[in-house]
């Protein structure tokens, strides 16, 4: 039983049909059923279940599992990731093997790595560098992200994405932080005077992977379990160019609404950062013990 | 086993659980443990308290007992029979005056109320014993607040509507303005009958009731201020960009309590507890219904139930009309049974994705269902706002409520035919305020 | 009609074991009444500051979210004196008096079967959590143990109830379904 959040339409879903479907394919007397739209469970919910074998598998932003295990919100910290390739060689990399071996202490383990980017909307004027976003309401995704934008002078408002749309169109919100997907699934652009794309660099990046019950997937014979692993490599290539294409597919959508088209350079990106270090670097550095070998494990990849 | 037998059995264990006369959640919570006992394993049952506290995990929610408190407060004053009586000094020349100033004292105060049986107690209280004085009949008099008062979810806030946008993932706001217009245009129905049923029963004593004089008339206006006030500013807080449609229920709220407690001086703290007291028992009941239906439903999303109804029906080659009756033959049947809340989030995650598929459009959708389950409100074996009649004018016999109410049923048919004819009734006005829907 | 007219409650007679359990859920009511009452304040007090000074509301949606589930949950057992879970009774209206008494007694057990179960596993994902460690991913952080401590508490004050209210049932002091 495979677990997640989104539509049928959604490309994480259909990075979970395809390993479902190789698995099917391979013949293995396996069958994977996926429940989507938060069929199952809700889409914070997952993890628990995942972690104590209750639930087989799911597509879920690491993140969210963030209370469980403070390490995870380094999945979602601003100005890590520079673009898909980099994130592509984070989850090739000793920082990943770290963050597995904590999944692991939960009984988790990962079968398909992959990162989705996301970008700023702004009501009335673009975001690009930290001074823009100054005494605005803002809806930030993710802690580390609500972090870095306060330290900005940003006022956080903390509302479910399903009401941003609304949020926006009155005036409540001036500007959100989301991903490529939801501002096109939500159709913020109508709402929005200029958006600010993942582009060469971008400072939004959430880690998204394919999770499976590590005892689950010890109890398969030897063929499921390569089965499992074939079907995974397959998708998580099919993930990392999808990915890339949903920020393209996202700014186009928004420049057809003849919504302006902000680009971040390299320097606003700096000073993001710089930003990030001072706030949430720091407040995860408070939190995790280990946090620093971690986050140089991280900033260590090129 | 295939998943539509297993659904066919879960339907009948639970119309028997349900039947049994265990209360509506805790039967929700039987039914389900025990099919997730037998087709899922023990384990599965270590979920339902994660699962209970998941549902309840909104903060939409919030906005429930917010909306009850919003009715119960003001329902505790004399405001609804100031309300009431206004609209009495100013329609006594028209035919039914009195019945017809009690329909539109219901309306305006489901503008402040989210519950039916809130909007029913507040304007019932007053009305029937008033109306059964002037000589109006019991079934009348009755029946008229039982309708009346099931308007409660359908002009905005509401309840059921909260619920639905929660469950289906639609804008509240966008839900809330979808049923105003439907909303007035039952209250037309409800007085068009009203008259004509007044004018064939030919009893002119009823008709020409009271007389006032304009100064009596407008001296009472003034007390009707509070309630147009709250209501303005609702609206502005919720589209003026002050806060979301949830946020907006606790300023409902504290509006009305300190209205309440200013203006109607109620200071007593026993009167204060009887409002809280009232209120908080009607939310944990809804909101222990919505939790233990959230299991429901995981329940048979987990034996795989409710995708293979919704894969049945699509391949089922139906005319899309023919369809949408069924669907309302359907949740009629099921709101004789069940609170609004409950068939709600049972049946939604089953029938939207039919819905839009079939190219409904979901906010005209909440209208239809709505309706539906107003209908459901005034018809036994459990039907709340009856309870409420019942317990407001305990002489006067169920079945003469039922009588009185049915003629407001049929009104309640046609303007769920007239909403199937002229979808635009429901969906006008959320998009002329916010733009074409998702 | 049980569970719809104000006045309806749970019958203690002069029964202690009765009063005192009834006296208990009624202080969970308070407890429920209050906590949607601070709801209402916080979310005011939420506007006010975003809407008006323009500030960062971090924990008030939390906060809120946290105190309507444990009003509910604390509420259960209140709710249940005031017989105000909505049932269906048009069975139990129209059996004799013998087979009433009868299906009252099967429904109240399975109901305190049902509740017991849910306070077992609620107890253990309590725990599991307090054990863990576990807090909510947001900035303020809350540690879980303290919203989910609801979970085992009010399904507790709730299994207390009914266990009252059954034996009210077989004392007789309380009519099956109370209906006369
Ligand atoms: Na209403
Ligand atoms: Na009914």
């Amino acid at each position: 039983r495979l677990s997640h959040q989104w539509s049928n339409n959604d490309i994480r879903h259909k990075v979970a049909q395809m390993v479902a479907d190789e698995v099917a394919a391979a013949n293995v007397d396996l069958d994977i059923k996926i429940f989507g739209s938060q069929s199952l469970f809700k889409a914070r919910e997952q993890y628990k279940p995942l972690s104590r074998g209750q639930l087989d598998m799911t597509v879920l932003p690491l993140s969210y599992a963030g209370g469980q295990q403070p390490a995870y919100n380094l999945t979602l910290m601003p100005g890590l990731v520079k673009n898909h390739d980099h994130a592509a060689r984070l989850s090739a990399s000793p920082f990943m093997a770290a963050l597995e071996e904590k999944m692991a202490q939960d009984d988790v383990m990962v079968l398909v790595h992959g990162y989705l980017a996301g970008g700023f909307a702004g009501k009335d004027k673009c975001i690009t560098r930290p001074e823009d976003v100054q005494g605005l309401q803002t809806r930030a995704a993710g802690k580390a992200f609500e972090q870095m934008l306060a330290g900005a002078g940003a006022s956080i408002a903390s509302m479910a994405s399903s009401e941003i749309y609304n949020a926006m169109q009155t005036g409540v919100l001036q500007a959100v932080n989301t991903s490529s997907s939801s501002f096109v699934s939500y159709r913020i652009y109508e709402q929005t005077k200029c958006y600010t794309p993942a582009g060469d660099v971008a400072l939004w990046f959430m880690y998204q992977p394919l999770l499976m019950n590590k005892s689950t997937f010890e109890g398969l014979t030897e063929a499921q379990q390569q089965a499992l692993r074939d079907g995974a490599a397959k998708a998580q290539a099919y993930y990392l160019e999808e990915a890339k294409k949903e920020d393209a597919e996202s700014v186009k959508v928004f420049a057809d609404a003849g919504v302006e088209i902000a680009q971040m350079t390299p320097e606003d990106f700096a000073a993001w950062r710089e930003l990030a270090k001072e706030t949430s670097y720091k407040a995860f550095l408070e939190e995790v013990a280990d946090g620093q070998a971690l986050l140089d494990l991280a900033l260590a990849v090129e | 086993m295939d998943p539509l037998l297993l659904g066919a059995i879960v339907a009948i264990a639970t119309i028997i659980v349900l039947f049994s006369g265990v209360s509506v959640a805790i039967g929700l919570l039987i039914v389900s443990a025990g099919f997730l006992l037998v087709f899922d394993g023990a384990r599965s049952l270590e979920l339902i308290p994660e699962i209970l506290f998941g549902k309840l995990d909104n903060f939409a929610l919030l906005s429930i007992p917010m909306f009850i408190i919003m009715g119960a407060s003001i329902a505790s004053t004399r405001a609804g029979a100031d309300l009431y009586e206004a609209l009495e000094r100013w329609l006594t020349r028209v035919p039914g005056g009195l019945v017809i100033s009690n329909l539109g004292a219901c309306a305006l105060f489901a503008a402040m109320s989210g519950s039916s049986p809130a909007t029913c107690a507040a304007i019932g209280k007053m009305g029937i014993p008033e109306m059964r004085k002037r000589g109006y009949p019991d079934g009348v008099a009755a029946g008229s607040i039982a309708a009346g008062g099931t308007l409660g979810i359908l002009i905005p806030p509401s309840v059921t509507m909260i619920v639905y946008g929660i469950a289906t993932e639609t804008s509240i706001g966008r839900l809330f303005l979808a049923g105003v217009v439907p909303g007035l245009m039952l209250v037309m129905l409800f007085m068009a009958w009203s008259i004509y049923s007044t004018w064939r029963s030919g009893d002119t004593s009823v008709l020409s009731a009271g007389s006032y004089s304009w100064a009596q008339k407008f001296e009472i206006l003034p007390r009707v201020l509070p309630f147009l006030l709250i209501i303005l500013g609702v609206l502005y807080a919720m589209y003026g960009g002050i806060a979301t449609p949830s946020e907006t229920a606790a300023v409902g709220a504290l509006l009305c309590m300190m209205i309440a407690m200013i203006i109607y001086r109620l200071w007593n703290p026993r009167d204060l507890w009887v409002v809280l007291r009232d209120s908080t028992r009607e939310s944990v009941m809804i909101l222990f219904i919505i939790a233990a239906a959230g299991v429901f439903s995981y329940m048979l999303s987990s034996l795989f139930i409710t995708q293979a109804i919704a894969e049945w029906i699509g391949t089922l080659d139906v005319n899309r009309w023919v369809l949408m009756g069924a669907v309302n033959v359907f949740l009629l049947i099921a709101g004789f049974f069940l609170p609004p809340v409950a068939v709600i989030l049972m049946t939604a995650p089953i029938l939207l994705p039919i819905i839009t598929t079939a190219g409904f459009d979901p906010i005209w959708f909440a209208v239809v269902l709505t309706i539906n389950m107003e209908i459901g409100l005034i018809s036994p074996p459990v039907g709340l706002n009856l309870y409420v009649i019942n317990g407001i004018a305990p002489d006067i016999s169920l079945k003469t409520i039922l009588t009185g109410s049915l003629p407001y049923v049929a009104c309640m048919v046609l303007g769920i035919v007239l909403l199937c004819l002229f979808p635009g009734i429901a969906t006008w006005l959320p998009d002329l305020v916010m733009g074409p829907s998702l | 009609m049980s569970g719809h007219s104000s006045a309806a409650a749970a019958q203690t007679g002069s029964n202690p074991f009765l009063r005192a359990v009834a006296a208990i859920s009624t202080v969970a009511g308070w407890c429920s009444a209050a906590m949607i009452v601070a709801a209402v304040l916080i979310t005011c007090q939420m506007i006010v500051i975003r809407y008006v000074l323009n500030g960062s509301t971090v924990w008030q949606t939390e906060a809120v979210i946290y105190l309507m589930i444990a009003a509910t949950l604390l509420g259960l057992s209140y709710v249940q004196r005031l017989r105000g879970h909505v049932n269906v009774d048009l069975i139990p209206l129209s059996l004799p008096a013998r087979v009433r008494f009868v299906l009252a007694t099967i429904t109240s057990v399975l109901t305190i079967a049902i509740v017991a179960v849910i306070l077992w596993y609620g107890y253990e994902y309590w725990h599991f959590a307090w054990e863990r460690g576990w807090r909510s991913d947001t900035v303020w952080g809350v540690k879980l143990w303290i919203p989910y401590l609801a979970i085992p508490v009010g399904f507790g004050l709730l299994l207390l109830q009914l266990v009252a209210d059954f034996i009210a049932l077989v004392l007789g002091i309380e009519k099956p379904f109370g209906l006369e």
